[in-house]
């Protein structure tokens, strides 16, 4: 009977503190209806990429000499150079590059070790295309720049989250010097120098 | 002639041409599953008919119970029994058919003499107001017997349901392996992908 | 009590007045209810699924629907639209009969629960002696739907998910009822009017939700899991099953389920205010402020107010327990089917069975507070 008795006394607490845990993860939900939405309405509004982000290769067909160090450290020897040898200069005559996005993973390996910096990355992610094979890119379309997105009269260009001024969650409505939260490099190479600066004196009296 | 008597009499019409072909669809269709829909339709045509005669409770619990229960649980047991049987056509079935049919109509003949022989006893002056009060009092008081064995029966029905169904229970004189044999399904033990067992 | 507001007996006075005949008159007041309750009954799903779409987005940060008509109100109407010109499919192998009966199986007898909602002391459309019994009763066909949805589609997910729709709603079946039957017991009627009636007078402070507080909770699980709500939402569980029963429906007849699906849960939350907050009774007790105002029952526009203020409060306090069904869909993740059936038999039912035993002893002990 006290056996009994404990084991409904035991059901009815890990039922209360089943409802408990209901009860915290409602509380949760409700917190997060108040909270602003996060969307970013895309095609009318673009988020403006971070300096380093890694998007579509660039490449200059003048600059290229034809060493294929970006086959070599490209994890699947993608980029095809095409190249043959003009006996009459005694060089390397290049005749098409091309890069296929289709099966790049962009991971900026190439732009790394290009020697004449003629790969870079671009801002650019909007890649969608009918065909798989219109992702293959020649060496004219590589060497197209993309169109900035804080250029584009159709579009307005919001911040990332890490470029907003301190405290400031919303991108909408910012006024344009607003500074992002934290230094700039120019500001922590004006007090690096500073400070050298002040090292630098009683060195010298 | 008004309008609620005729709206009875149409509603009374199509809910007994509705109730008899269903009756009869549950009776000649092949399908079974046709059949356990098809009774689905007569309980619900009951039940109709059962609000034509005021009796609203009852047709509640028509629907309820045989509608909502019953039938749900014939559903239920077609569709897990996985079985394709094609029955073999038998010689003289039409004998057979033919002897049903008259059995079934001599009973049919039998009930309709008996109904038109009887001197109903109908009285048509008293409306109940609410059935569920009087319901409730007949089963307290002339009924309370049935009702009783009734629900006993019911409580019998459900202990015997739950002994079947627990599990702690193991008839003796089996032996254990050849039961685990019988619940692993038949199915040949697979090879392991990476070992070749003919080499080439 | 007066008797409000008669609309069918002005109704049919004023045609009579016309010069037209006492049948005819009622022979055009017949078609009246139907069409406003298909009409109420659709125009009720089209703000719920706004309401869930909106609810669902603030609950994620987002934005939801916003581009059709002011703040999205007619992306329901879109989605509508579409279903409705969508190809008419039926799978191939599938019994195109029992295909297109299933979901109007389903479908139906919500709609016909309709009847016995009360929106007013004279507000709905039939005040049965059964009520609420028949609501119990009418949901118990929908299972033979799903089973024919499910059985006739040819597909094993549609099969599964048809049985297992039907084993969740004839298990759910019983703590609800038993919850409801604790309600009825206190307020020794069926009838949905006297269950108001009984929680009336005493403003908030009189419905049914303090003194049923444990019936309360059963009856919001066992109706969720009626509705197929989120965290019971097994017969269509898209990562197990694809859609379940509707695996292979599209178009009008997949439309058909989805209504069917959010009407049922406006009219559980239409029930649960019913029986469990005082339907359309206000928080504070009009009839008696009206009588330290000294104005009479029987003034017109007090009618009116009460009447207009009566519908009000039944569809907020059904909105608010949507908004309630919406946050718990975002909350709680969906349980196991023997979980389900574990809750529902040994938790639920025990604790429905001892909560209707406590009622009818706390009805003979107080029969002051838990109607004698």
């Amino acid at each position: 009977m006290f056996n009994f008795l404990k084991q409904v006394g035991d059901y009815a607490k890990d039922a209360a503190q089943a409802a408990k845990y209901i009860g915290q993860g409602l509380s949760v939900t409700f917190d997060h209806m108040q909270r602003r939405p996060v969307t970013v309405q895309y095609p009318y509004e673009k988020l403006i990429p971070s300096e380093r982000y890694r998007g579509r290769i660039h490449y200059e067909f003048d600059k290229c000499i034809s060493c294929e160090v970006c086959v070599r450290v490209c994890p699947i020897n993608l980029p095809i150079v095409d190249w043959e040898f003009d006996k009459a200069t005694k060089k390397k005559k290049l005749n098409h590059y091309s890069i296929d996005f289709g099966v790049c993973i962009f991971c900026g390996n190439c732009v790394e070790y290009c020697p004449t910096n003629c790969l870079s990355m671009t801002e650019e992610y909007e890649l969608a295309a009918y065909d798989r094979h219109e992702l293959n890119y020649d060496s004219v379309a590589l060497g197209r720049l993309p169109y900035k997105v804080t250029q584009d009269p159709m579009v307005t260009a919001l911040r990332e989250f890490a470029y907003l001024p301190k405290g400031e969650m919303d991108p909408h409505d910012l006024p344009p010097d607003a500074q992002r939260a934290g230094q700039r490099p120019e500001e922590l190479v004006k007090a690096l120098q500073k400070e050298a600066a002040a090292q630098a004196k009683p060195e010298e009296s | 002639m008004n309008l609620a008597v005729d709206l009875q009499l149409i509603c009374f019409v199509v809910l007994g041409v509705a109730m008899i072909a269903a009756a009869l669809g549950v009776v000649l269709l092949d399908r079974i599953v046709y059949s356990a829909f098809l009774l689905g339709g007569v309980f619900l045509s009951i039940s109709g008919l059962y609000i034509l005669l005021n009796a609203d409770f009852v047709a509640a619990a028509q629907i309820l119970v045989y509608v909502g229960a019953v039938n749900v649980l014939i559903l239920f047991a077609i569709m897990l029994v996985n079985k394709q049987e094609d029955f073999t056509p038998l010689g003289n079935r039409w004998l057979r058919q033919g002897a049903t049919a008259v059995v079934c109509g001599g009973l049919f003949i039998l009930l309709a003499t008996m109904v038109l022989a009887t001197p109903w006893a109908l009285d048509t002056t008293v409306v109940i107001e609410n059935t569920v009060v009087q319901i409730g009092r007949h089963f307290f008081s002339d009924y309370l017997l049935p009702f009783e064995l009734a629900s006993v029966l019911l409580l019998m029905a459900m202990v015997g349901a739950i002994i079947l169904a627990r599990r702690d229970f193991v008839p003796e004189g089996i032996d254990p392996l050849t039961r685990q044999e019988a619940l692993t399904l038949p199915e040949r033990p697979r090879e392991l992908a990476g070992t070749p067992s003919d080499p080439r | 009590m007066n008797s409000g507001i008669d609309l069918q007996g002005s109704f049919i006075q004023t045609l009579t007045e016309f010069g037209l005949p006492h049948d005819l008159a009622r022979a055009f007041w017949i078609p009246l209810p139907m069409i406003l309750v298909v009409i109420g009954a659709v125009v009720g799903v089209l703000v719920t699924v706004w309401l869930e779409r909106k609810v669902s987005a603030a609950a994620q940060q987002r934005i939801g629907p916003e581009f059709a008509g002011p703040l999205g109100v007619l992306q329901p109407v879109a989605d509508g639209l579409k279903l409705v010109f969508k190809e008419d499919l039926v799978p191939n192998k599938a019994d195109p009969w029992l295909f297109t009966l299933g979901p109007v199986l389903v479908v139906i007898p919500v709609i016909l629960s309709y009847l016995i909602v009360p929106f007013g002391q004279n507000l709905l459309i039939t005040d049965l002696n059964v009520g609420i019994f028949l609501w119990i009763s009418l949901s118990s066909i929908a299972p033979i739907g799903l089973l024919m949805a499910g059985y006739s589609s040819n597909n094993k997910y549609s099969l599964l998910g048809g049985l297992r729709a039907a084993a969740q709603s004839i298990s759910y079946e019983i703590p609800l009822a038993l919850a409801v039957l604790a309600v009825v017991m206190m307020s020794n009627s069926l009838s949905t009017i006297d269950i108001v009636e009984q929680q009336s007078g005493y403003g908030i402070l009189g419905w049914n939700i303090w003194r049923q507080p444990v019936g309360f909770l059963i009856f919001w699980i066992a109706a969720l899991a009626e509705c197929e709500r989120l965290p019971f939402d097994l017969p269509e569980a898209e990562e197990e099953i694809v859609a379940g029963y509707q695996t292979e429906y599209s178009g009008m007849r997949f439309a058909l389920f989805y209504v069917g699906s959010y009407i049922n849960l406006v009219l559980s939350a239409l029930i649960v205010a019913i029986l469990y907050l005082g339907g359309w009774e206000f928080p504070i007790p009009l009839d008696q402020l009206a009588g330290w105002l000294g104005v009479s029952e029987t003034t017109p526009w007090l009618q009116v107010t009460t009447a207009s203020l009566g519908i009000i409060m039944t569809i907020l306090k059904a909105y608010l327990l949507v908004f309630l069904a919406v946050l718990l869909r975002w909350t709680l993740p969906r349980v196991r089917i023997d979980q389900l059936l574990d809750l529902g038999w040994k938790f639920l039912l025990p604790v429905a069975l001892v909560n209707l035993l406590l009622t009818a002893a706390l009805k003979l002990v107080f029969p002051f507070a838990f109607g004698g």
